[in-house]
């Protein structure tokens, strides 16, 4: 019962990604650039780490590869939000000040499927290939020894991750309908991925204690990359797993809520 | 019968910023804002019935498009209530949606970027359509609207009248049994125009679709609609025939004459309204109880190169519904 529309979303999102790669490949030079941005920006990433373990062994309790493998889960995860939801986000705004909503909203479909998921951002793509790839040498780096269980866990509390992170967005990206112009969203998103970036332990000082308790339980952002990558290559509290579970579940039901309640106030721009 | 649509006491408020004058206003309005209470849309009600071409006047900011999104689910009412196919519309089941369809001159809903044909495919998928049937549908619009060879075209590349030849194909591909139309042949040319109404005409005979249409062309209404339904500032204030129309608000008929004389006479204000004049010709707004003691005492008095009686065109016609619509100023 619940499979056939399941399928049926899944077949949509294959579509919706396929027209976009047509649309994307006619504007290659813009592709390039982004892509060479990317491969950039990790580099410079790289070369401070690089730096900061030559005077180094740990940093908040992480050695090289493991924060290798941190800045990987980061990369790919990040990647995907952006490939998956953060143009459609992004583009909300615009569609409620445009009114170009509408149209979203007449079709027989679940509204936040089609609108943050209706375009594919190909040019992200390599983001998530790069970090795989950094998780991969980072494993070898530490020898890491093959194990399916854990594979497995991470697998799952990388989809909590993604969910967690895009259910922050979604509360982002609502309050667009009451702003009208929201051009504020994408620097509250590089504040909640910078948030994501480093391990929490960096909260450990004094006075940065509140801060990490704030982004750990109230607003769980901290989560999103610290709990999958613990689960490959740290160990993990029971009771983290629980809550990450718990918070995963209550944000996406809270967003959802939100952004429902986002769109009976819009107000449809005249024509 | 059932009605199709029905709205009963449909009422929209915006509350709107009023924003002040200048930098120190503009600071003033970052603490306290000032609202104004809009009534876009004040009470109303009608039915329509299924099979039904209907179209939905007023002047610009009457409320006909927060109507008609109301009646398609992308707003909230503050009051009132609508079914439309049995739904109430802003609860936006997926059913509803499958079975209805919204086309807006002002606005598009295909890929910018990419041919139509792509965008028709994407529809297709959403509305989950069986392939056959969206072959079949897809080669009788395309053929019904003489654009076949423009669909492998990206749609910023159209014409604006072959974009919204486009757009109604994309509305119509699932088969609505209810489509409302809000400006369809906005800023088209005559021929385009008439393309698109042609195409609307030809639906409707053979599937028998309710349509509820806005327009400010008359030629659109008259060409298509039998029914009408006027508003003016949010208010119902006509619901009836076409016909019906100029016998209650036209009233009047349109004499025109054109003088042998090769000038219109002084006096001819006597007679009835002046409309129009242009050189040997004018137009005469005569009531028509009067017309046969009117004409006979022009042709009597003064030689006549040519006269005919008319109606009003359906512009004056509207224009006077709308004037005397107007709340009375104080």
């Amino acid at each position: 019962m619940i499979l056939a529309p399941l399928k049926r979303y899944a077949r949509l999102l294959g579509s919706l990604a396929r027209y976009t790669l047509a649309r994307e490949m006619s504007f290659r030079g813009n592709f390039l650039v982004k892509v060479s941005v990317e491969v950039i920006w990790l580099g410079i990433m790289l070369a401070f780490y690089r730096t900061v373990f030559a005077k180094t062994n740990a940093i908040a309790g992480w050695n090289e590869p493991e924060y290798l493998f941190f800045v990987g889960c980061y990369f790919a995860l990040n990647g995907l939000i952006e490939t998956l939801f953060l143009e459609n986000c992004n583009d909300f705004a615009e569609m409620v000040r445009s009114g170009d909503l509408d149209f979203l909203l007449l079709k027989p479909i679940d509204e936040q499927f089609l609108i943050t998921c209706r375009k594919f951002d190909w040019a992200t793509v390599p983001n998530v290939l790069m970090g795989v790839g950094l998780m991969i040498i980072s494993l070898i780096q530490m020898h890491w020894q093959f194990d399916l269980m854990r594979l497995l866990a991470f697998c799952v509390f990388f989809v909590c991750g993604l969910i967690l992170a895009y259910s922050f967005m979604l509360v982002l990206t609502s309050l667009s309908v009451w702003l009208v112009r929201n051009q504020n969203l994408m620097e509250m998103w590089w504040l909640f991925s910078s948030l994501a970036r480093y391990p929490k332990e960096i909260f450990n000082q004094s006075w940065a204690e509140p801060l990490g308790r704030l982004f750990t339980y109230v607003i769980p952002i901290l989560l999103v990359v610290n709990v999958p990558a613990r689960v490959m290559v740290k160990s993990l509290d029971p009771w983290m797993i629980g809550f990450m579970f718990l918070a995963t579940a209550v944000a996406f039901i809270l967003s959802r809520m939100f952004f429902m309640r986002a769109l009976r106030s819009y107000r449809s721009a005249s024509s | 019968m059932e009605p199709i649509i029905s709205a009963a006491g449909l009422t929209k408020t915006y509350r709107v910023f009023q924003k002040r004058k200048g930098v120190a206003g503009a600071l003033r309005g970052l603490v306290k804002r000032e609202y104004k209470e809009v009534r876009a849309v004040d009470g109303i009600s009608f039915n329509i019935e299924p099979g039904e071409l209907v179209a939905f006047l007023g002047p610009n900011g009457a409320g006909k498009t927060t109507t008609l999104k109301m009646l398609s689910g992308l707003i909230y009412p503050n009051a009132g209530s609508a079914r439309v196919l049995g739904y109430v519309p802003w609860e936006r089941d997926d059913a509803f949606r499958r079975r209805f369809a919204l086309v807006m001159g002002q606005k598009n809903q295909l890929w910018w970027d990419l041919p139509a044909s792509d965008s028709f495919e994407l529809h297709r998928e959403i509305y989950g359509i069986p392939s056959d049937q969206f072959k079949r549908t897809l080669g009788d619009l395309t053929e019904l609207l003489n654009v076949e060879k423009l669909t492998r075209q990206a749609v910023r590349e159209l014409s604006l009248g072959e974009r919204m030849k486009m757009e109604l194909i994309a509305a119509l591909l699932h088969q609505p049994q209810v489509l409302l139309l809000d400006e369809p042949t906005i800023g088209l040319d005559v021929v385009a125009q008439v393309a698109i109404q042609k195409c609307l005409r030809e639906y409707h005979q053979q599937r028998g679709v309710t349509m509820l249409l806005t327009s400010h062309y008359m030629r659109d209404v008259e060409a298509l609609c039998n029914r009408v339904i006027v508003i003016n500032h949010g208010k119902l204030v006509y619901d009836g025939g076409l016909a019906g129309l100029s016998e209650r608000f036209g009233r009047m008929k349109l004499v025109k004459i054109e003088f042998a004389s090769g000038s219109v006479p002084d006096d001819i204000e006597r007679f009835g309204e002046v409309a129009h004049r242009d050189g040997p010709g004018v137009e005469l707004r005569v009531d028509p109880a009067r017309i046969g003691e009117i004409l006979g005492a022009i042709l009597e008095r003064y030689p006549v190169a040519d006269i005919s009686v008319t109606d009003p065109p359906l512009e004056q016609v509207i224009t006077r519904v709308f004037q005397e619509s107007e709340p009375a100023k104080s």
